[in-house]
């Protein structure tokens, strides 16, 4: 039996609790062994405060906790949510979720099957069918697979992404960064989408696409300052078009302007993050080193 | 300009403004458990989804196209517009015209919006009219033109009365809008109480929903297609983000230092 400031306390620690669960599902956050934590210790003390919200807490804390292997927990929620809907295809597509973990692609695989027979337009058995032979290492199927489903869900942007990791690990960059394409089309303030696709663009070299990738890691850049990565990219694009003996002396003189505003950012950058630390010059000496070191030499 | 203050009879508070509030939250209420036990799922076509998609990456592409390459562009539009095998000129959907008189489907759902949500609605209105006509009820807080008056002043033939003093009818209907909120807090998200949201649907389904014709909005899209150019965005963008020194507030905290000296 709780006293009053105690009852009042605990209502304020479920309702926080709560919200930060609410926070980490609608932004899509992985941080899954916090989730168990605040899960399960929500699930177990607390059921009774959570209402009608406590069924998606129930699916939350049964994915993160597939995440963390522990499968008491998740069989545990799987079974609350079976009672509660029975006939679900979403309660469906978690047990098999469930069976991709243990391992039974093949069972996983026939539960998929048996919900897109009842309702052919359920995407996420079809991706989840597709995650199954990316975790069998069948990556020819997988690309196959998402273009097919891409063919008809042409605006899913979460396929969009997988199927460009698919062909960065088959090396295909060309397809790698039309997938990236689409996702700058559908998102062009997203500078990640950008920065991805600048660094595709450096990798598959050559001066057309070098300077492309100067392009979109500039504007990697303008959407947000503080991407350290497309800054180096900046650099590291720059000096390639400059040390290029097949340029012409305006783009070298451009591009080397280019790079050396990127190293003076560069310095400006570690010169702050030193502040008032006494390590701070020994750090901005090595970053100077390191550029010097990184300057593309024409062989 | 403001009339003379009118004092209302505080009984007035009590049997009407209050009864009134009340009457509306209960037939929102009940009028949302009514629709859940009459709802009944939609089958959805995988045909129409994967079109309406279709067009919008095609939207998409008219609108930020300017951000991609000028190849990547030129690729895209000639996927969608090439005269031989583009898809908007190859591809034509079987159109069955679904008469909406006759289509079973469709009749009934019409009849089941328009009686969970129209009748009460004007059912309340009507009685609420006929019950407690014939006296002002409130004041709303702002001013109003005298146009208003006919509208809000239903019942009361008074010429020199001020417009911001309204009938039994109208607190009704800016209650009807106004306690959506409250559905929220007691229904949760997502509740058929909700006219408002009812009627931005109606609004918005009509212009994302697939029209019964998918091959016009083929057509229409095609020709908007057609006429746009590329003209990329970032063709200066290096000298745009040169010109001033990068922003690098709220980059450092403890631990992205010692990642970034890690580098």
């Amino acid at each position: 039996i709780l006293s009053i400031p105690e009852l009042f306390l605990l209502y304020r620690f479920t309702n926080y609790m709560r919200d930060k669960l609410r926070k980490w599902r609608e932004e899509n956050y992985r941080n899954s062994e916090q989730i168990v934590d605040v899960g399960e210790e929500l699930i177990n003390e607390h059921a009774s405060k959570l209402g009608d919200d406590i069924w998606i807490i129930y699916e939350q804390v049964m994915i993160a906790a597939l995440d963390c292997s522990r499968d008491d927990l998740a069989w545990s929620c799987l079974q609350e949510l079976k009672r509660q809907f029975p006939d679900s295809h979403r309660v469906k597509r978690l047990a098999g979720m469930r069976l991709e973990a243990l391992e039974r692609y093949e069972d996983a695989n026939k539960l998929y099957d048996s919900i897109l027979q009842d309702d052919p337009t359920n995407t996420a058995a079809r991706k989840r069918k597709i995650s199954i032979l990316r975790a069998q290492g069948k990556s020819s199927e997988a690309i196959r697979e998402l273009n097919e489903y891409l063919e008809q869900f042409v605006g899913d942007q979460e396929a969009w992404h997988e199927l460009s990791e698919l062909y960065i690990n088959e090396h295909d960059y060309a397809k790698a960064a039309f997938c990236l394409e689409e996702l700058m089309m559908t998102n062009p303030h997203n500078h990640l989408y950008c920065e991805q696709y600048a660094e595709v663009k450096y990798t598959q070299g050559g001066l057309e696409n070098l300077e492309l990738a100067r392009k979109y890691f500039a504007q990697a850049l303008k959407l947000n300052n503080r991407n350290m990565r497309a800054l180096f990219g900046l650099y590291m694009s720059a000096s390639h078009i400059a040390a290029s003996p097949k340029v012409s002396a305006k783009v070298k003189k451009d591009n080397v302007k280019y790079a050396a505003w990127a190293t003076s950012q560069i310095s400006r950058a570690y010169q702050m993050a030193g502040r008032g630390k006494k390590e701070n010059k020994c750090s901005v000496k090595a970053v100077e080193e390191m550029l010097e070191s990184m300057q593309i030499t024409m062989s | 300009m403001a009339g003379p203050e009118l004092l209302l009879d505080s009984s007035i508070r009590l049997w009407v403004v209050l009864p009134i509030v009340f009457i509306t939250f209960i037939v929102g209420v009940l009028r949302h458990y009514v629709t859940q036990l009459l709802h009944n799922e939609k089958k959805v076509d995988l045909q129409q989804v994967s079109d309406s998609q279709v067009l919008l990456r095609s939207r998409i592409l008219r609108e930020n196209g300017k951000y991609l390459p000028k190849q990547s562009f030129a690729m895209r539009k000639h996927y969608f517009n090439n005269p031989e095998t583009g898809f908007f000129k190859k591809v034509k959907r079987k159109v069955i015209p679904k008469n909406p008189m006759t289509d079973t489907s469709m009749l009934t759902d019409m009849m089941k919006g328009n009686l969970t949500n129209v009748l009460p609605m004007i059912l309340i209105g009507g009685w609420i009219n006929w019950a407690f006509s014939g006296f002002v009820t409130t004041k709303v807080p702002f001013p109003l033109t005298l146009r208003f008056k006919p509208m809000l002043q239903r019942g009361i033939e008074l010429l020199s009365l001020d417009a911001s003093w309204v009938s039994s009818a109208s607190w009704y209907f800016l209650n009807v809008f106004g306690l959506r909120s409250m559905y929220t807090l007691i229904l949760g998200q997502d509740n058929a109480a909700d006219q408002s949201r009812i009627m931005q649907d109606q609004m918005t389904g009509a212009a994302m929903a697939m029209p019964p014709d998918p091959n016009k909005a083929f057509k229409s899209e095609w020709e908007a297609l057609e006429i746009v150019e590329h003209r990329w965005a970032l063709e200066n963008v290096e000298e745009e983000l040169m010109c001033q020194d990068l922003n690098f507030r709220g980059l450092f905290s403890e631990e992205e230092i010692s990642l970034c000296l890690c580098l």
